[in-house]
């Protein structure tokens, strides 16, 4: 069996008659992690939506290739149920709905559609402590409303406590890092680590190299344009940090 | 407890057939009038409503409805149906039946007539009147259950309740229409009279499907008494309820809530008027509509802070939420206040759910439908937890919500 989690090619994409991703390039096995840096407006948001299934975005051009099956026209909903997982870069609140009430329901829409019996209760619960301690959030958080009135920090780990409940086999996390202080981006890199393993990818969009030192990735890309322009190991954010990108930039212009 | 059975139907006489015939001519209010200038009238036309003896309903138990342990009252097709009720011999309670209308003195002294309440007066089937007498704690509901399960059927009731001094009930009333059967019609009619002290909570719940029903409703609260009524409005061609709340007592706390969820062409409701007549007294209102599929939604609540009524407090707060671009809501929140020291605040919004919400419930991979019924539940919560039954809110969250 292929090693290949995702294979994204030739991906156009565009809205309100804005082209945003121009030709992108990217492939993605098992057991790795991506990070994909790039500079403000260069797509790195547009991508992960993409990959999620938002249709704000109309797609004009290739394809997406998730676990061999062609996914472009797949709805949201069903991406999850194969495996994909966003975490957002501003997690929406959701007023009324409780946390726990969501991903019991997400769990059991899942299950259903894999034909599979609804969680009992007590195993449900029982994950909850267990996944929560993940990423330490407090409990009373996870009986509130979706994200309302949680702090930056609190959002973001919530967003990770929902990956370790789902358990995807492709996760993007889109500039999970913003808005973190040191001591929550620490338990925030150590609960993603801990949920890597040789079955499931990452994929880490950020603006900093800070996050990379915590989520070591195997591959580092540039986005630039909606287009992947150099490809490297974690060296190459390291050179980033340093140099920015505006070198990079005039390498493709020749 | 007495129990009287008064029933003297006048339904047959060929006069009264004439008079109910004449509702689906053009007899109704106009729909200048502001009150009734949204409802649909026409959807009666060419309707011949007529009264319907028999009973239809095998069993309680195929009605579905949450924990019925207490007293059960049923009307069916507007006459109490003896079979499927349940009335317990106790000395708190005094229930007792009657085609006649009560005494009105001990109700409201202004009655607000209206068409319907005309209507229901002239061609009443069955009245019941529940007397709960002083210093009583009833702890089990109260249930009434009025539900038309033939074609065409008009039925007239009236509920009337009385809370002598410090006592104490909770309600349920049913209103059910078949989902076989179609343009039936109760026209109904509830008398609320709280005496000093007593406190009363009714969870109104309203499931006509194809059928028609109207409720005229008339509180009058003396002091530090405490009224609270959770209208849930599901189904029905139309469904209208004109609430009036005359509140007559110091120290009052008065309380309407209600959720509803019109689709398909469905029109529901909603009047409330709170008459604050005199001071230091609370009002809260709190109206969610959910509408979808060209489902129509009318609130119009009113707030009168009459003069001298000084430090009253009252909010009135009407949300909406279009779950498509065919749905109308029609929302008026009114306050009128003759008072100069008073706590008053109203307001409405409608809008649509956030297209980055969905997006998000759906990238954990909830369906659209279950996204929006998750986001809904998320709206009409603050109302639902009014109710404490579990049992009771499941019941009507699933059809609130169409599940």
């Amino acid at each position: 069996m292929s090693d290949t989690l995702i294979e994204i090619k030739d991906l156009k994409c565009r809205i309100d008659n804005q082209n945003i991703l121009q030709g992108l390039n990217l492939k993605i096995n098992k057991g790795e992690v991506h990070a994909i840096m790039g500079p403000n407006g260069s797509g790195k948001s547009t991508l992960s939506s993409v990959l999620a299934g938002n249709d704000n975005y109309e797609i004009t051009k290739g394809s997406i290739t998730f676990l061999g099956e062609d996914i472009t026209e797949m709805s949201p909903e069903e991406r999850s149920w194969k495996g994909m997982f966003l975490a957002f870069q501003y997690p929406v609140e959701i007023p009324g709905v409780s946390n726990i009430n969501f991903l019991r329901t997400a769990l059991n829409e899942r299950n259903k559609y894999f034909g599979i019996d609804s969680i009992p209760a007590k195993d449900f619960l029982k994950m909850v402590a267990e996944k929560s301690m993940l990423v330490g959030l407090d409990n009373k958080l996870k009986n509130r409303s979706v994200n309302e009135g949680f702090s930056g920090g609190e959002k973001k780990r919530n967003e990770i406590f929902q990956m370790a409940m789902l358990n995807p086999k492709l996760a993007i996390l889109d500039e999970t890092d913003s808005g973190l202080d040191i001591d929550a981006l620490k338990i925030v890199a150590n609960g993603v680590n801990k949920l890597k393993s040789s079955e499931n990818a990452t994929v880490v969009i950020t603006h900093y190299q800070r996050l990379l030192d915590y989520i070591v990735p195997d591959f580092v890309h540039v986005l630039h344009e909606g287009k992947i322009i150099k490809t490297g190991d974690k060296s190459l954010a390291l050179e980033l940090e340093k140099k920015g990108y505006d070198w990079l930039k005039t390498d493709t212009a020749i | 407890m007495i129990i009287k059975d008064l029933n003297q139907f006048s339904l047959n006489s060929e006069e009264n057939k004439e008079a109910i015939a004449n509702l689906s001519k053009n007899l109704f209010p106009s729909r200048k009038e502001e009150i009734w200038k949204y409802t649909p009238f026409k959807k009666f036309k060419k309707i011949n409503f007529h009264n319907q003896e028999n009973f239809k309903i095998k069993g309680l138990d195929t009605l579905n409805l949450p924990n019925l342990d207490g007293i059960v009252i049923v009307f069916e097709n507007g006459r109490y149906n003896s079979k499927l009720s349940r009335i317990v011999e106790t000395d708190e309670i005094d229930i007792s039946f009657s085609s006649d209308i009560f005494p009105s003195n001990n109700f409201q002294t202004i009655k607000k007539n209206n068409y319907f309440t005309s209507l229901n007066s002239s061609f009443l089937t069955n009245s019941v009147l529940v007397n709960v007498n002083s210093n009583t704690k009833i702890s089990k509901n109260l249930n009434f259950i009025n539900i038309v399960s033939s074609d065409n059927c008009l039925s007239n009731t009236k509920f009337s309740i009385v809370l002598n001094d410090n006592s104490n009930i909770n309600l349920r009333q049913y209103f059910l229409g078949n989902s076989s059967i179609s343009n039936g019609f109760i026209n109904h009619e509830n008398n609320i009279y709280l005496n000093s002290s007593s406190s009363l909570s009714i969870d109104k719940f309203q499931d006509l499907n194809n059928n028609f029903n109207f409720c005229n409703e008339f509180i009058t609260q003396k002091n530090d008494s405490k009224f609270i009524m959770n209208t849930f409005s599901c189904s029905g061609i139309i469904v209208r309820n004109d609430i009036i709340s005359d509140v007559n007592g110091e120290n009052c706390h008065t309380e309407l809530n209600g959720v509803f969820s019109p689709t398909k062409n469905e029109h529901i409701d909603n009047h409330t008027t709170i008459n604050h007549l005199v001071p230091n007294c609370k009002s809260f209102e709190n109206y969610k509509g959910v509408l979808k599929e060209n489902g129509v939604g009318v609130f119009n609540g009113k707030v009168i802070v009459h003069q001298d009524a000084q430090k009253i407090e009252a909010f009135q707060k009407n949300n909406n939420i279009l779950i498509d671009q065919d749905s109308i809501i029609y929302s008026k929140p009114e306050l009128e206040i003759y008072a100069d020291d008073v706590k008053c605040s109203h307001g409405s919004t409608t809008g649509q759910f956030d297209d980055e919400a969905l997006f998000y419930l759906r990238s954990r991979g909830l369906s659209i439908k279950k996204s929006l019924q998750l986001m809904t539940l998320g709206f009409i919560n603050e109302v639902i937890q009014k109710t404490s039954n579990l049992e009771y809110v499941d019941f009507v969250l699933k059809r609130l919500l169409k599940e």
